[in-house]
């Protein structure tokens, strides 16, 4: 299983020259399994450099994207396969009461807010529920759950290849609730990180930070790192970065990270800051070196 | 034990934090929660216990009839709105620690989700007491 950052910046894109080394492109995760079936989640405006990236030839895709927040559907306009005709995409999301996928989706993509309107689209576009419970997608495992952000938010497991990928961009799991007491099976997403090769999860605050922003759905650097700590997960990826946090606070952020990281009995190799365009290779023993 | 759904560990965290007695059922019934207020009516804390299957809370500190008489699972308000789908209010009795009974209002409602029924919160109010600690003077 390939693991690969397309955006890696939360709530809004933040070019420019002071996150030029992290990236300023907001949730896109390009996930690339050994067979080939191709997964991505979330559809932030990394999608765009994806989507030129990708050979005409892997016209069959999947979308599969946490929540609504526009940070991460917000690239799904300038996804360039969603242009050619022979592309098949299906976008999985969360089921709402209020509306269906595609009409909730359909509110971004149509005017004033979008030139094009889903209709409109020369591909082949389906959109599906996510069930909240296990399914299948070419060899990949998939396994949905709500968890604990602003509105309905799903967090995903992605398990193939002898491996698995834990995939939980928004989350507040330390609201109300003690990561370090409180028993797994109260702890929102819990089930969803346990022991994965690979959790990807918001750490969009400092712990300073947090203190004045508990209840934003988003997790600060201690939360995240007892969760981590506590699901046993092989490695940790950081993400959803704050648009306020340059490549340098993010270098810093980054050593208090390991800090807390090494005080929590955590190897160093096995953290690290999500970077876009950063790959990753899992595998069923997972090396946490074995990366490019 | 299986992670709870989502709606039950925000349910949880809510009533956790309330000085008004609450239990929280699972879709079963079975109790999975109740705050540390509703602990100083049934004489120990809910992580002293544990869970507990539907039979094994009512018989123990379930609503009681005017004479202290268990009522039966069924009757509960958490099980009818559980069960049916709708919110209930009711008047009952409560057989607490020292034995004695006091007559409590209840309001039960059910916890729906996209994902189908997740359970059900009760919150009870003593009715001799007035207002509760912390709530409208
Ligand atoms: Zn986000
Ligand atoms: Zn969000």
């Amino acid at each position: 299983m390939k693991v690969k950052i397309w955006g890696a910046r939360g709530s809004v894109p933040s070019p420019g020259p002071e996150t030029v080394r992290y990236g300023g492109n907001t949730s896109c995760v390009q996930v690339t399994l050994d067979d080939g079936t191709l997964l991505i989640l979330d559809a932030g405006t990394g999608i765009r450099g994806m989507g030129i990236a990708l050979a005409a030839e892997a016209a069959r895709v999947h979308i599969i994207v946490t929540h609504l927040h526009l940070d991460h559907i917000q690239g799904l306009m300038f996804f360039a396969p969603a242009f050619r005709s022979e592309s098949e995409i299906t976008i999985w999301g969360p089921a709402s009461p209020e509306a269906s996928l595609r009409d909730r989706i359909a509110r971004y993509i149509s005017a004033p807010l979008s030139p094009v309107e889903v209709r409109e689209l020369p591909c082949e576009v389906a959109f599906r529920d996510c069930p909240e419970t296990e399914w299948e997608i070419g060899t990949a495992h998939l396994r949905a759950a709500s968890v604990t952000h602003r509105g309905p938010t799903l967090g995903y497991r992605i398990t193939a290849d002898d491996c698995s990928l834990a995939y939980i961009p928004d989350h507040e799991p330390a609201i109300g609730a003690s990561l370090e007491n409180d028993e797994p099976d109260w702890i929102s997403g819990f089930d969803l990180a346990r022991g994965a090769s690979l959790l990807v999860h918001d750490c969009q605050y400092t712990d300073a930070e947090y203190a004045d922003h508990v209840g934003w759905g988003h997790s600060g650097l201690s939360d995240t790192l007892t969760f981590a700590r506590r699901t046993e997960v092989e490695r940790l990826l950081l993400f959803h970065h704050d648009p306020m946090h340059s490549d340098d606070f993010l270098d810093t952020f980054y050593g208090s990270a390991l800090e807390g990281w090494a005080e929590r009995g955590g190897d160093p190799v096995a953290l690290e800051l999500a970077t876009e365009r950063r790959e990753i290779e899992l595998s069923a023993a997972t090396d946490p070196l074995g990366s490019r | 034990m299986s992670q709870k759904p989502i709606e039950l560990i925000l349910a949880r965290n809510l009533l956790s934090s309330l000085t008004t007695p609450a239990f929280l059922v699972d879709d079963h019934g079975a109790l999975v929660f109740y705050n540390d207020a509703a602990a100083t009516l049934v004489g120990r804390r809910f992580e002293e216990r544990g869970q507990m299957a539907a039979s094994d809370w009512t018989e123990q500190f379930g609503p009681a009839d005017p004479e202290g008489r268990p009522v039966s699972w069924e009757d509960l308000p958490l099980t009818k709105a559980l069960f049916a789908g709708r919110a209930i209010h009711s008047k009952m009795h409560l057989k607490v620690l020292d034995g004695t009974v006091h007559e409590i209002e209840v309001s039960a409602l059910p916890i729906f989700a996209t994902g189908g029924t997740r359970g059900a919160m009760a919150i009870f109010w003593p009715v001799e007491d007035g207002p509760q600690a912390g709530g409208p003077k």
